[in-house]
């Protein structure tokens, strides 16, 4: 066990390594015209004259073949330097650094009632299976489960800060975000709602929390529908198992059978999908955070896309790469931990 | 004269299908006593396990007991509440199933199975429920007990899983284990061995067996009564010598001619005609009447009861003393 994780960890620069491959010739193959948008200022872009531009060119290296610069950018990188975001206007690294715990709040807290609502509520239907309940339930998984997120969090908009005025959009309101960076305020942990409650900011908190609420409804709302349903199907596949029989046979309650015997076996392929899940909740930030205005690595990699700011695609996209690696071991882990008939060798 | 200790009457359990009404059970008798084995007997889907299912009351939620009685220790099991029943599960009833390898959950070690179904029903703490789960595993033949106690089940082979599942069900002393089909998935041999572990333990406990099978040979060697199943009913009900020397329903009297036989030349083994019937449409009258050699109008009309014709041997047939005629027939062809 301990040797296999070892070895998936050894297998991780080898994998970053492709995928960096892969979207630095994606990113380069646009030529090298447009690569210029991120050296020039695109209003003096048409002043220029062919010549200057050239000149431009060479001296960012544009003209040289990819493969130099690939190896520049990957000498560059492993020494620790990300290079300069135009969208940041700051170095990546601290774009990235500023950007991610947002998003990492956003992301953590909507796991929360993804796999407990969904989990639990899946069980719920299962063991109610076809009555009110169950009908009821199943409902809202269609439906949030059919909404496009972009859809979903419009409508979240609309409703929560247009008519009713609850849940604002952004990270915080002026006077919180102005509390959060003075002196005063100590980032313990750089997640605002921890700090906030670390350096007794009750008001902070909440402030953070409301304007957290909303999003997360959008963001969570699609996979607990999904969670839910794979949940409830694999219930119902485990409740008819004899094992299940014989639980009953030995004089457990019923409670039992299902908490114990009945569930364990049924989280089984609930936690490779929602393993999978979690991944897919930080792609899901990328809309959401674009919904609700927020900062955050979502809307940062977003607006990065389009305004061909490589140096931030390629730190952002392998930021991401090193999620779905990890996050895929962690699942592979969790697998052997519930399941007794897999061990790795 | 013994008391049994537990009497089932006119037992019917019905499943409400989106289909229809399953009549699963629809009238079945039998008594046990301490000590003994009853045997029942009968093809796939004759009702023989979801008669086993409602003793225990585990039937699926579709499944309903619409009539009858099932007494057990002077209660009846069909009318107390679930959590006294759950109080007799396990502990003064208990089963082990067909399917060694999906009647033990994979995700729980043996050991942690038998000591939750111990610690159930027993004043013990875990570290004595381990102690007696290791010695109940020595007992069923398992080998290093010590170590198998920590092992999943899908580290044993077949024949281990239902040794494992039999200590499992004797953990509390059970009265009564109803073993459904138990060694039907097992290898030859391993049923042997399986069938012999019973039968040792079963002199041990003094516990009484309900055996239930499609297996005439496994009766034949095991039990001491049989209770032979048709379409949901119990169309013969005696001693097993009885049975196999004088069988008086034509359904069993087909049963023991399909067996092959090694004292007479046979070119063609007997078979009963047609098939099981549909439990969804059940034909009129006798159920067995449209596959039966000895039927007549009133068989599909009349539905026959199960009568006590001589001391002790109950049959479900108008017509059995017409079995007799074929049986006094045939003993004399062979002469």
């Amino acid at each position: 066990m301990v040797a296999y994780v070892i070895r998936r960890f050894l297998l991780l620069p080898l994998i970053l390594f492709g995928i960096s491959l892969i979207v630095f010739g994606m990113i380069q193959s646009l030529g090298s015209d447009r690569l210029l948008a991120a050296y020039v200022n695109p209003g003096l872009l048409d002043k220029l004259t062919p010549n200057q531009l050239e000149k431009i060119k060479e001296k960012y290296g544009l003209k040289d073949p990819m493969v130099v610069r690939y190896v520049k950018w990957l000498k560059n990188t492993l020494s620790g330097d990300l290079g300069w975001s135009v969208v940041g206007k700051e170095p990546v690294k601290d774009a990235i650094l500023n950007r991610l715990p947002w998003t990492v709040e956003l992301a953590l807290y909507s796991i929360i009632p993804v796999v407990f609502v969904g989990v639990w509520l899946g069980i719920i239907a299962a063991v109610n299976r076809d009555k009110f309940v169950d009908h009821f339930v199943r409902i809202f998984a269609v439906v949030g489960w059919s909404f496009p997120d972009f859809v979903f969090g419009l409508l979240v908009l609309m409703i929560f800060y247009s008519v009713l005025g609850w849940f604002p959009p952004g990270n915080l309101s002026f006077w919180a975000d102005t509390v959060v960076k003075s002196p005063e305020f100590r980032r313990f942990t750089s997640l605002v709602t921890l700090d906030a409650l670390l350096n007794g900011r009750f008001d902070v908190f909440v402030d953070a929390l409301l304007h957290l609420i909303a999003p997360i409804l959008t963001l969570s709302w699609l996979w607990w529908a999904y969670l839910l349903r794979i949940t409830r199907s694999s219930m119902l596949e485990v409740l008819t198992k004899e094992y299940i029989r014989t639980a009953r046979a030995k004089g457990l309650a019923e409670n039992v059978v299902i908490n114990k015997h009945a569930r364990k076996n049924a989280m089984i392929p609930v936690i490779t999908v929602g393993g999978g899940m979690v991944i897919q909740l930080f792609a899901g930030t990328v809309i959401v955070e674009m919904v609700f205005n927020r900062t955050g690595m979502g809307s940062f990699t977003a607006t990065a896309a389009t305004q061909l700011d490589y140096a931030s695609i390629m730190a952002s996209t392998l930021f991401y790469s090193l999620i779905l690696v990890i996050g895929n071991l962690v699942i592979d882990i969790l697998y052997a931990a519930v399941d007794p008939r897999i061990r790795f060798s | 004269m013994k008391q049994p200790i537990l009497t089932v009457k006119n037992l019917r359990t019905y499943f409400y299908t989106e289909d229809g009404i399953v009549k699963a059970v629809d009238g079945v008798d039998f008594e046990v006593f301490q000590g003994e084995t009853l045997g029942i007997v009968g093809e796939s889907g004759c009702g023989k396990s979801v008669t086993s299912l409602s003793i225990l009351r585990i039937l699926d939620e579709k499944g309903k007991i619409v009539e009858g009685s099932i007494i057990f220790d002077g209660n009846d099991l069909t009318k107390i509440s679930e959590e006294s029943m759950r109080k007799i599960r396990g502990k003064d009833i208990a089963m082990i199933f067909q399917e060694p390898m999906v009647a033990l959950n994979p995700v729980f070690t043996i050991g942690e199975q038998i000591v939750e179904a111990i610690v159930l029903h027993q004043k013990v703490d875990e570290t004595t429920a381990k102690k007696m789960a290791v010695d109940l595993l020595r007992k069923v033949g398992i080998p290093e007990p010590e170590k198998r106690i920590n092992e999943y089940p899908h580290e044993l082979s077949g024949g281990m899983r239902q040794r494992a599942m039999i200590a499992m069900a004797l953990s509390c002393k059970p009265k009564i284990l109803i073993a459904d089909e138990p060694t039907t998935a097992l290898d030859v041999t391993i049923q042997a061995q399986i069938m012999e572990l019973m039968k040792q333990l079963q002199k041990e406990y003094g516990m009484a067996i309900i055996l239930i099978t499609h297996d005439m040979g496994v009766i034949a060697e095991n039990a001491d009564r049989v209770v032979v199943m048709y379409a949901g009913k119990a169309v013969e009900y005696t001693d097993v010598k009885t049975l196999f020397n004088d069988p008086k329903h034509p359904y069993t009297w087909g049963l023991l001619h399909a067996i092959p036989r090694l004292d007479v030349e046979q070119t063609r083994l007997y078979n009963i005609p047609g098939i099981v019937p549909n439990p969804l449409k059940f034909p009129s009258g006798c159920k067995f009447h449209p596959r039966c050699e000895f039927a007549q109008e009133k068989c599909s009309l009349e539905e026959p009861e199960l009568i006590e014709v001589v001391n002790g041997h109950f049959v479900r047939c108008f017509f059995w003393e017409k079995v007799e005629q074929a049986k006094k027939k045939e003993a004399g062809d062979e002469q």
